[in-house]
């Protein structure tokens, strides 16, 4: 749930703007070519396991409880809940969190910067199971607490992410922006975000993986999602509907880390 | 007290990196007498590096024999041969995270000498390369300047006498003037222990003031000279050794020359000092570095100005050359 | 429609101070095991191709599984409580800590190592004695990462009976309604912040007083 994927393939580095992707790691051990065959080694993996997954449970013989979970129609829907939650409160994060950081970093207020990663660094030592409940407590359950609880909880590593990626574009390429007679916002446009897009995009992806995660504590909330399968098959010692459940989310999070990484790569401006 | 140097033979080496066409040194062959510093010197990529790891294994030879004292390299277990060869590279290599003290003990340490023998060696080695024990044995390499870590360098490689030392580019990446004190030093150092040196440079500068015989290499370690650096000066044995002398050989003759073989001025006192055992070249030095008119031959009651060095230089050439 | 907090607090801080301190126990608990796991794992596959990126690559898919999921999938092989927790806790410290032993030990120059061995050191003893304490600081940092990794899932552990202060949390949304409600979970989730960030600036300090001083900026 509050499993931060951090900085996916870069080695962590804690220090101030703490396990978000960072700006400065060192480089990665290895970077696959854009495309290349070895992209598609973790979809094929997923696949296979959930290929097992499926012969596994054809081999059980399902008693009435577990026939109410485990067909398709159940399965689809939850698994459909769940990546609504995922997509729309990934994107609310970004259509929010990168114009906030944006803001913050042209304001240059050095009081603006310590209050967004203090902000930050306490974020990130929220537990999220707590931002849900709570939020559910003072509010009430359902499907609209858990969205604004997954923004609420993704949106601090996003606007970390996009100040500190705006703020490591080297200086001396925005003073040679600024001498060819660019306008800020020119600059902005042009030069800063393309620079910083690997560090928000990867803020971003952080933000989608988590997603899955909390997504999955919705269900404490009545919000619906596969962890209802996980919840309710501890409850019931069902542990084929347990299976199902935490292998689908999984390989949710997993194809979903891994398509972002995807775009992360497909999208990185050449020379970067 | 300390080790005196044993003798190194090279024969038939060749080294054939993986994956490459061409060897890097090739069939190589090389004696060298106890206690003699020999300089590899040879333009970059020739091979000069490859050479001398081989004799402590850190580069395994694809063919060839190398001996030390008699003694087949190939045949002992590499790591307790390293312990016996001092080791000096042009990173020098200072482990950062040890105590100038740590750094120097980590071969005795190896080879299981007591605490006492450990210390006392390693304050007798800081005093040798002219550091402080109680200044500098607790600090870290990042607390010295690049010279003082040079020669901390050159003390743990001395750390176990080992009779034989290797050093690649030792003082290659030090300015020219701290160069000049640490040639200086070591020139001294190496009088008193009398180790068997390989000397890894390219300046051939630096091997003429330092070597007592050069080994000139051109490409895939092929020799194409070896002998003193007067003879090399005078007789270059091909075009490829001359154009490496170039046209600095007139300077470079002046380190072969002692300030005692010439005539002196009186004294001055206001004038810098240069040891009178040092060589023109460094008098000379010394008079560039400080802009002095003059400088004072300490001990030797006299002075020796640009005059007085020019001529030496002139008078020096035709006996040279015409032997 | 809450008690008040004073009150609550009042009654309960033994409670509180038992749960947090079980918090810090299994997180500190996993985070040792998962040092010297990660750390090993690390040591064994750095300078080998194939081993490193498989370790990695699996860490790094490992670490997006969402915790509850694996916390479900362990509890009806290892049972409840601490077993499963600290399982899945070892479990996502380990991308951090093997990930940044891996970059710390192939990040030391190459000419140190050369020195080392150039000096008759084993390839073991360089590995132990020089490139290890070089690679200390990147990997405290993995360490201090999978901290504030951990603090947050053992909150959810809870729900599988796991020991700390996922009690409290969960406590508040089982007696939704009643007066205390919010009062569980909010001093809950407030003490795991302040966990979190007290462990953060431990660890601040152990990466300090544990780096050689020849290694400080
Ligand atoms: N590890 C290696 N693998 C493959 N080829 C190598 C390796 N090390 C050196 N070489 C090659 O062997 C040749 C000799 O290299 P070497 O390092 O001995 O040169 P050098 O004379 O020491 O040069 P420099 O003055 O630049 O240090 C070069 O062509 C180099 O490219
Ligand atoms: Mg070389």
């Amino acid at each position: 749930m509050s499993t931060r994927p951090s900085a996916s393939r870069k080695p962590a580095a804690a220090p101030q703007p703490a396990a978000a992707p960072q700006p400065t790691a060192a480089p990665q051990p290895t970077t696959a070519p854009r495309l290349s065959l070895r992209r598609f080694a973790t979809p094929l993996a997923v696949a296979g396991a959930l290929a097992v997954l499926f012969l596994w449970l054809n081999t059980l013989t399902l008693d009435s409880i577990e026939q109410r979970t485990l067909n398709t129609s159940y399965l689809l829907d939850r698994t459909q809940e769940h990546l609504i939650l995922t997509v729309v409160s990934s994107a609310l994060v970004a259509l929010l969190a990168i114009p906030a950081g944006i803001a913050a970093y042209r304001v240059r207020s050095k009081a603006v910067r310590a209050f967004v990663i203090a902000l930050g660094n306490i974020g990130q030592a929220t537990p999220a199971v707590g931002v849900v409940i709570l939020l559910a407590i003072v509010w009430q359950t359902g499907f609209y607490t858990a969205l604004i609880s997954l923004v609420a909880y993704c949106f601090l590593p996003v606007l970390r992410n996009t100040l500190t990626g705006l703020e490591q574009v080297d200086h001396a390429t925005r003073e040679a922006a600024r001498g060819m007679g660019m306008t800020p916002r020119q600059v902005l446009w042009r030069i800063e975000l393309p620079l910083a897009s690997p560090v928000i995009l990867a803020g971003l992806r952080t933000a989608l993986v988590f997603s899955v995660g909390v997504a999955t504590i919705a269900t404490f909330i009545n919000a619906g999602g596969l962890g209802d399968m996980i919840v309710n098959g501890l409850k019931l010692q069902r542990y084929p509907v347990i299976v199902v459940g935490a292998v689908l989310v999984a390989a949710i999070a997993v194809l979903i880390d891994w398509a972002a990484g995807l775009v992360e790569d497909l999208v990185r401006p050449r020379g970067l | 007290m300390s080790e005196p140097g044993v003798g190194i033979e090279l024969s038939h080496v060749t080294k054939l990196y993986a994956g490459q066409q061409q060897a890097a040194v090739e069939d190589f062959s090389l004696s060298v007498h106890p206690g003699e510093l020999v300089m590899f010197v040879g333009p970059s990529g020739c091979g000069k590096t490859t050479t001398m790891k081989m004799i402590n294994r850190i580069i395994e030879p694809s063919s060839g024999s190398i001996t030390i004292d008699g003694q087949d390299v190939l045949s002992l277990d590499p790591n307790e041969l390293r312990r016996h060869i001092g080791y000096v590279i042009q990173q020098i290599g200072l482990f950062p995270h040890m105590t100038i003290a740590e750094n120097i003990a980590t071969v005795p340490k190896l080879l299981g000498w007591s605490k006492e023998r450990t210390n006392d060696r390693v304050d007798e080695l800081l005093r040798t390369v002219q550091l402080d024990p109680a200044v500098f044995a607790h600090r870290y390499p990042k607390q010295l300047s690049g010279g003082q870590q040079q020669r901390v360098g050159v003390a743990r490689a001395l750390a176990a006498d080992p009779p034989v030392m290797l050093m690649d580019e030792p003082f290659g990446a030090t300015d020219p003037i701290t160069r000049q004190k640490l040639q200086a030093e070591f020139l001294k150092l190496q009088a008193d222990i009398g180790k068997t040196i390989i000397f890894v440079t390219h300046d051939f500068d630096e091997a003429i003031r330092l070597g007592d015989r050069i080994a000139v290499l051109s490409e895939r370690s092929q020799i194409e000279q070896f002998d003193t650096p007067a003879n090399i000066l005078a007789n270059p044995a091909n075009d490829y050794v001359s154009s490496f002398i170039g046209h600095g050989a007139g300077l470079m003759r002046l380190a072969l020359i002692p300030i005692g073989d010439v005539e002196l001025d009186a004294p001055d006192s206001t004038a810098p000092a240069v040891d009178a055992d040092a060589s023109l070249r460094d008098a000379l030095d010394l008079l560039m570095v400080t802009g002095a008119e003059r400088v004072n031959v300490s001990g030797g009651g006299g002075s020796l100005t640009h005059a007085r060095i020019s001529a030496a230089l002139s008078k020096a050439r035709q006996p040279v050359e015409a032997s | 429609m809450s008690g008040s907090l004073d009150v609550f607090l009042a009654r309960r801080w033994e409670d509180l101070v038992t749960l947090t301190l079980q918090h810090l126990a299994v997180v500190a608990l996993s985070l040792a095991i998962a040092t010297v796991l990660g750390v090993l794992i690390g040591l064994l596959v750095w300078d080998k191709n194939v081993p490193r990126t498989a370790a990695l690559t699996a860490a790094g898919i490992a670490i997006t599984i969402p915790s509850l999921a694996l916390l479900a999938l362990l509890s009806p092989v290892l049972g409840l409580g601490w077993a499963p927790t600290v399982v899945s806790l070892v479990f996502y410290s380990l991308l951090p800590i093997v990930r940044n032993t891996v970059v710390g030990l192939r990040e030391v120059p190459a000419h140190l190592i050369e020195s080392a061995r150039g000096m008759g050191m084993t390839p073991a003893k360089t590995l132990i004695s020089i490139q290890l304490p070089l690679a200390w600081p990147v990997i405290v940092t993995g360490i201090r990462v999978a901290a504030q990794l951990t603090v947050g899932i053992a909150a959810i552990a809870a729900y599988v009976a796991g020991p700390g202060l996922g009690l409290y949390i969960f406590k508040g949304l089982s007696s939704l309604g009643s007066v205390n409600a919010l009062n569980f979970t909010l001093t809950g989730t407030i003490c795991v912040v302040l966990l979190a960030l007290l462990l953060d600036g431990a660890f601040v300090l152990i990466a300090r007083y544990s780096t050689s001083r020849g290694l400080r900026v």
